[in-house]
């Protein structure tokens, strides 16, 4: 893969150069009570963010906010025309981690399934923002406490799926190009960039290594050592009724996942006809899986965290051949409950070597 | 690019009471709309939401399909105020059907209770267009009391059919019953079928299904050979949503029809 250094004041012209014929995504720290908050995307408006952060962990939104909207009109009827109508204006983002890219691969075999899986439903609001998002990812270079992405797959710095790749070194960063598409983001550049020196190699290798084995090492306690991809996870629903102990069902986890997928078809009048919006749903609340005549495959809050985990380890790799949980630690983060997905799964597979 | 999301607009043609829950409408969708029976169609009622149902009607007529619908949450109760004329939305057909054609020259039990027949009537009306291809099918129905019986007129005419049995029963004994007495299962003690051959079509609520399983592999059935309609939440229809996800299936697209041997591995699948 092609690679270059660019220095920090060039990447933020850069960065100028793209706004000027996309919609740029950077992230960018948000001060709130005095206090460095979690680092969030910015819309670049007139000129790039003094407060740009293109270091440390992941962020706080994840890639399926701009190419799976929240909220989304997805017909309007009667008279629904053939065609779906769909804005997708151009847009880079700056600033996923490895583990949202891992996730966004799910996200390609639901929702883009002729190109990435075995199915014939094409979902047109995703892929046309997918087709008209270019990603700028970064290298980790300080893990959350909650991250663990080493313990399912994962690695804290990104190897495909990108269209161009930043790592941090002194004084600015390597660019390593993924796609053609990256590439011709980088069209007219050459006097930004110049060659990678192996003093910048070096560093960007010790960066790696130093972020992989501090994830390994704050995970240790976790005993999460198995292959991601060999979980199971079906236990006693005593066990899974303790790991729920503090769960209210609020969904947050869901919202805050790179890989949940899952969405509501809500109808409602607008004017004269009515319209369908497409809402992100959760597995946990009591009527996901609720159907006419009050059947419910899920009635109790156990049963559907339960679901929530196996989906992520099992149900997803016998479905897609992926492991679905990235290990970004965003469930974690937003539990209000301060539920440990990894204590969770520790708990569960303990109980389970028991019976 | 199409948009899957998007409902034919479709017209109600005709509106025929069953029982006092249970209505059967008759749908003509304003673009090509055909099936196979089993597979579902996702129902809209404008401005108040969509839902799953399987088809009544014969697939092999094309222009129109029938949906027969039981009263039982916001979209069916918004539906039983519409009239004929007005206009509905349709979209499918989804999922994988019955897939009774793999089965020429079996013997075929079909069980059936409550609103679960309307189903089933489909792949009845879909066999006896083929009828020479078939041993022999035997249809095995049950129902809370005589009245939630449901078409009453057409189940005389089946039986009449050649090498074709309907057999009846009703929950608890009733005034106006002389028949059979007791939930679905008594109709299943007698099966002189060859076990090892024959095909079982079953639909109907989930209790049922649960002792018509078990009832059946205890006599001795091929798991492979028991098709249950399941009963999940299929909200969009294309293995997206998640809504009507079982383990690693998705209803809506692997099922609704999964035989006894895809689903022994849960514990209670139904």
């Amino acid at each position: 893969m092609r690679e270059a250094f660019i220095g920090k004041d060039d990447l933020a012209t850069l960065i100028g150069r793209w706004a000027k014929d996309h919609r740029v995504f950077v992230p960018v720290t948000f001060d709130i009570m005095n206090r460095e908050e979690t680092p969030d995307y910015e819309l670049v408006r007139d000129g790039v963010p003094e407060k740009l952060k293109l270091h440390g962990a992941a962020l706080a939104h994840t890639p399926k906010s701009f190419l799976f909207y929240a909220r989304e009109v997805v017909a309007k009827y009667p008279g629904a025309k053939a065609e779906a109508a769909v804005e997708a204006p151009p847009t880079v983002l700056v600033g996923p981690r490895a583990c949202d890219l891992s996730a966004t691969r799910k996200y390609d075999k639901v929702y883009w399934s002729t190109k990435h899986f075995t199915e014939e439903y094409d979902d047109p609001f995703y892929i046309e923002k997918r087709e008209r998002t270019l990603i700028v990812s970064l290298d980790c270079t300080a893990p959350k406490e909650t991250c663990f992405c080493t313990r399912v797959g994962g690695k804290p710095h990104p190897e495909d799926g990108f269209d161009l790749n930043l790592s941090p070194v002194e004084g600015g960063f390597i660019v390593t190009v993924g796609s053609p598409r990256g590439d011709a983001l980088l069209s007219g550049a050459d006097s930004l960039l110049t060659a990678v020196s192996s003093e910048h190699r070096d560093e960007r290798e010790r960066s790696r290594r130093s972020v992989t084995e501090a994830v390994d090492r704050q995970n240790a306690k976790f005993e999460m050592d198995g292959p991601p991809d060999k979980y199971d996870l079906e236990a006693s629903q005593e066990a899974w009724a303790y790991v729920t102990q503090n769960c209210v069902g609020c969904g947050a986890c869901n919202r805050a996942c790179p890989s949940c997928t899952c969405f509501l078809l809500v109808d409602q009048p607008a004017g004269a006809a009515y319209e369908r919006t497409r809402i992100w749903d959760t597995c946990l609340s009591i009527g996901y899986a609720r159907t006419g005549g009050g059947g419910n495959s899920r009635p109790a809050l156990p049963q559907r965290l339960e679901n929530r985990l196996r989906c992520k380890f099992e149900y997803s790799r016998d479905r897609y051949g992926l492991v679905t949980c990235t290990g970004c630690g965003r469930c974690i983060d937003a539990c209000m409950g301060r539920i440990d997905m990894r204590e969770a799964i520790r708990h569960v597979l303990t109980e389970k070597a028991k019976a | 690019m199409k948009n899957l999301y998007r409902p034919i607009d479709s017209v109600i043609e005709d509106i025929k009471k069953e029982t006092s829950t249970i209505t059967t409408y008759r749908f003509r969708p304003k673009e090509p709309l055909t099936f196979e029976a089993g597979q579902f169609v996702e129902l809209t009622v404008p401005g108040v939401g969509e839902a799953p149902f399987t088809p009544s009607s014969n697939p092999n007529v094309k222009d129109t399909l029938e949906i027969t619908i039981m009263r039982v949450g916001t979209v069916t109760a918004a539906l039983e105020h519409m009239k004929v004329g007005d206009v509905v939305g349709l979209r499918g057909p989804y999922g994988k059907g019955y897939s009774f054609k793999d089965f020429a020259g079996k013997e075929i039990l079909i069980v059936g209770g409550g609103v679960g027949l309307a189903p089933l009537r489909s792949l009845i009306l879909a066999l006896f267009d083929e009828i020479d291809k078939y041993k022999k099918i035997s249809i095995r129905y049950g129902a809370r009391t005589p009245g939630d019986i449901v078409y009453r007129d057409l189940l005389p005419q089946w039986a009449k059919m050649r090498n074709t049995e309907v057999l009846l029963t009703i929950d608890a004994p009733h005034p106006d019953w002389t028949g059979t007495v007791g939930v679905i299962t008594v109709l299943l003690e007698d099966l002189p079928f060859d076990m090892k051959s024959a095909v079982a079509f079953v639909c109907g609520p989930p209790i049922m299904l649960k002792f018509v399983n078990m009832k059946l592999l205890e006599k001795g059935m091929d798991p492979n050979h028991i098709l249950h309609s399941m009963e999940r939440n299929m909200s969009c229809g294309l293995g997206k949503c998640g809504h009507c996800m079982m383990g690693e299936y998705y209803i809506c697209k692997d099922g609704p029809v999964l035989t006894a041997a895809q689903i022994a591995k849960f514990e209670d699948p139904f």
